[in-house]
Formats: C-alpha cells, structure tokens, sequence
C-alpha cells in the first residue's frame, strides 16, 4: 500500500470515534472475518496498528481507503461547515433527470475542467446524490487529504457543499449547472454545521403549524396550572405568543442552526447622537447571533415575550426563506416597501 | 387608565388574594404551588406577567390584598418591566398592600446599580423589600412563608395589626451614604 493511502487511512482511523470505529468497519466489509476477529476494538492505538498492517496485507488501494472515507462521512454528515447553493433557472428537462445521466454527465465535465481529479459519486438511500471530489492539478496527483463534498437532492434545485475553497468553486458550479440542466447556480446564503439541519430547514423538512382560528389543542398544552385557586391573568397573550412563534419557527425538534449573520450597511439612527447621525456614508456593522440551537432559542424569545409579536421579518426570514446571511440596505423613498430594509 | 384598585370589591370569608408580578414568568410558579398549600385560611393566586392586568378578567378578578413585584436582578428587563408596572396601581396600594421580591441577588453578573436602584424603588414607596433564592425547595418554602406572613396581616386576617402598621415596621430603607462608591 503506497505512502499516501496509507496517510490518508492513518488519518481516518484517527478521526473516527472509537464508538463508530466498529460499526462503519463492519459497514465497509473489506476486512476478512479473520483479521476482523482479531481486531480489538477497545484499544484505540493498537486498532490502529492492527488495521493498518491489514489494508497493507489486503493491498488495499487509494479507491478502498476513500469508500470508507465516503462512508464515515454519509453516516456523520454533521461536521464541517456546509453551505447551501441554488440552481436557478431550469431548462425544460431538469424535472427528468436521472442518476446515471447525472453521475456521467457531472464527471465528464469535471474533467473536462481540472486534469487529475478524482471524482467519486454514491446515492444514498434517502435519494442525494453524494460527490467526493479530490483535486489534483497538471503537476500533482489529486490530494485526498482535502476532499471537497457535494450533496444534491435530484429534481431538487438545492446543493450543498463544504470544503470548498474559493478557487475551485467557480469549477464546480460549472460542472454542476451542465450536468443538472440548470442555467446557473447561486449562493443560498444558508451555512451550518450540521447538514441535516440546513437541509430540513431549505426543504422544510419539520413540523410546520399552521395559521388555525381555534388554537385548542395549544392550550390544552400548557395545562401545568390545574389548581382552581391558582389564576393566570395573561394566559390568553401567553397562548398567542406561543402560537405566533409556532407559526413562525415551527414546532417539534427545529433544525439546529448555529448562527445568523446580519450585515447592516444602514445609515445611523440615533436622535441622541447627531454627530453620527449627521454622516452621509451607511454605518457598516454585522451583528451576529449564535447559539447551540438558533431556532430553538429565537422561538423561545418570541414566546417568553422578550421579542415582540408579531415577529420581525429579521427573524421570521430565516425559517420562512431558508437563510441566515442577511444583508440589510437603507431602501430609498421607495412606497412600496414598508420595512426599511431590502435583502440582497 | 385601568388601575388596580384596593377596596373597590368586597372582601371574602377567611381567605387572602395576592397577586404575584414577573416578567420571566419562573419563580411565581413554584412560589404559587407553594402558597396555596396553607390550611389556616384560604390563599388565591393570581399569576400576571406585567401591569396592566387585562380588562376581559375585571368582572372574575376578586379583591387584590397584596401585590407582589418579582425582580430577578440578574435582567435588566425585570427591573424596567416593573418600573413600567407601577403606574398601573392605584396609589392606596402603597399604604402596606404592595411589597417586593428579588431574586438572583447573590450572583456575580449582578451590577451594584442594580440592586441599590431596586433599594432606592422600595424605599421611596414605603414598601418592604424581600430578597429570596428561588432555585432549591427550601430557598422556595422560605419566600412562601415570609410572604404569607404579609399576607395575612394585608388580608385583615390578624386582630389588631393593619397592613400600613405593618410596612411602617418592615419597610426598606437605604443607608445615607448608598450613593458613595463601596471599597470592594
């Protein structure tokens, strides 16, 4: 087994959590039922040890190493930063566009493009497409160290990404609009850590609730009070914030964000301060909210009453349009907007 | 205006009402269950997030005896959501029938502004300023029975002790010197 597989696979092994080791080894298969048997798992150095000595044996390839690689990442998509891409603009046949026409299509653009990159691509069962590319240039072997992962919901216009670097970008989005019959692809403006969750969220993929008359069900919910001689004044407001917010964000388990960037290129308001207020230029700030669970977090703000009902488009936007980059702009003397703010 | 008016409705036989204010809407839940527990007379609760109360409760409301502000030091929201609430009471509540809650005072991200503000609220309104834990069952038990003792005395329910007796006793008072900085 040649020097960079054998990295590569060190690395993998290293990175894999001693929990998952045992489960996506089984999952690969490639190991015999002896060199399995003797594998003990609860050591974690001389696992290692021992693995490698059997891929060296096995005379596993690069390939082999980079399946198990695609297969840890499938099965713990929730690392790396993710970001969300659209495809706009469909021609008339980007509806029927099947696996294989896409799997060849998008590889023979690729290479077309770059010389010496490797291009994997698996369906997982839950109908993505995932692509692992590794990428090389006209002087060196393509560098698996650093792979690039794309994930496409087919007959979806949503793509998502993470390792990406600014450079092999405009690569990708080439192969992709060809191979996907899309006119262009644009930035989404959503990114995350967790895969699922940006997906559950663009896709809207969660419990949604619905404008109701009769709320009922809602407040049979908050029945923590069944003492008579115990009375809450505000129980109707409390009902309705809490079913704003459920509109809102949702119900259930909310996708878990983790931030949402506001860039703010509005000219200053304050009357107390007029020096500031007096410059002609936009005040520049970003303002950002983070949290374990963003979703989560503002919901409960808008239910407890600390964001005022009904919600701001600020927040609202990013369930209601699958984002959390904003960029906010003073709108001229514009009748038609209300809101003083316009998002690009 | 709706304010909350003291001696509009008639009283009920050996029971006491108390209103409890807070904005985060946490300690009054337990302090209630709490508080509804004494045998010797009858306790009814009123849970209420802010002042004004809403008007849809006015006919079902019976007669507020004491008030309760909760103030939980660590949010600067509790604080300005009472201050706003104030406005909202009749001024014949001030003579003994209001008091106030703070919870959180031991924590370190409290400000000392804070805390001499809420001192300087209470005593420029007469009123008595408790200082309660509201994390552990105990911290809870003991709020309970020092509102209650209030309680009855607002309530008419013990001979010979009017609830302005009573705040004259209790009420807060801030040191002469509170606005001198503290060598901490």
């Amino acid at each position: 087994m040649d020097d960079p597989s054998q990295r590569l696979l060190r690395r993998l092994l290293r990175r894999i959590p001693a929990g998952n080791l045992k489960t996506t080894l089984e999952k690969w298969g490639r190991l015999t039922a002896a060199q399995w048997r003797t594998i003990d798992f609860t050591q974690t150095k001389s696992s290692i040890v021992q693995m490698l000595a059997f891929c060296a044996e096995n005379e596993f390839t690069m390939k082999h190493i980079t399946e198990l690689e695609m297969m840890y990442v499938i099965d713990n998509p929730n690392k790396g930063m993710w970001y969300a891409f659209q495809l706009i603009d469909p021609e008339a046949d980007s509806q029927s566009l099947e696996l294989t026409q896409f799997k060849e299509q998008f590889k023979s653009h690729l290479c077309e493009l770059v010389r010496n990159v490797s291009v994997k691509i698996k369906k997982h069962t839950d109908e993505a497409v995932w692509i692992r590319i590794a990428w090389g240039d006209s002087y060196s072997r393509p560098n698996h160290l650093k792979p690039t992962y794309i994930v496409h919901h087919l007959q979806t216009p949503y793509v998502f990404v993470t390792g990406l670097s600014p450079k092999q970008r405009p690569l990708v989005s080439q192969a992709l609009v060809l191979s996907s019959r899309y006119h262009a692809i644009k930035a989404a403006n959503l990114s995350g850590r967790n895969l699922t969750a940006i997906r559950d969220l663009l896709m809207k993929q969660y419990q949604q609730v619905f404008p109701t008359r009769f709320p009922s069900p809602l407040s049979e919910r908050n029945q923590s009070v069944s003492n008579p001689q115990i009375e809450r004044e505000h129980a109707g407001h409390k009902e309705n914030r809490l079913q704003m917010a459920s509109e809102t964000f949702g119900d259930g388990m909310l996708p878990q964000l983790q931030s949402s960037v506001y860039k703010l290129e509005t000219k200053f308001r304050d009357r107390a301060n007029q020096t500031m207020t007096e410059r002609e230029e936009p005040f520049k700030c970003v303002v950002k909210f983070a949290s374990t669970n963003l979703l989560e977090s503002l919901k409960l703000c808008v239910s407890s009453g600390i964001a005022s009902t009904p919600v701001t488009p600020l927040l609202s936007s990013i369930p209601l349009k699958g984002r959390n980059y904003f960029v906010i702009t003073d709108n001229g003397p514009a009748p038609s907007s209300q809101m003083p703010l316009s998002q690009n | 205006m709706s304010l909350l008016k003291p001696f509009s409705k008639l009283p009920c036989l050996n029971s006491a009402n108390i209103l409890l204010v807070e904005s985060d809407e946490e300690f009054q839940q337990s302090l209630a269950d709490a508080l509804v527990d004494e045998t010797d007379f009858t306790v009814n609760v009123r849970l209420a997030k802010s002042l004004p109360l809403p008007v849809e409760n006015e006919e079902s409301r019976p007669r507020i005896d004491l008030v309760v502000f909760i103030i939980n030091l660590t949010s600067e929201l509790s604080f300005q959501s009472t201050e706003a609430s104030l406005k909202y009471l009749d001024p014949g509540y001030f003579l003994g029938k209001v008091c106030f809650m703070a919870t959180n005072a031991r924590n370190a991200s409290v400000p000392t502004e804070r805390l001499d503000a809420v001192r300087k609220l209470a005593a420029s309104l007469h009123c008595p300023l408790l200082f309660a834990e509201d994390q552990t069952p105990d911290g809870v038990a003991n709020a309970t029975e020092r509102l209650l003792t209030i309680l009855k005395v607002a309530a008419g329910l013990v001979p010979m002790a009017t609830p302005l007796y009573l705040s004259n006793l209790t009420r807060c008072t801030v040191p002469l010197d509170i606005d001198q900085p503290s060598f901490d």
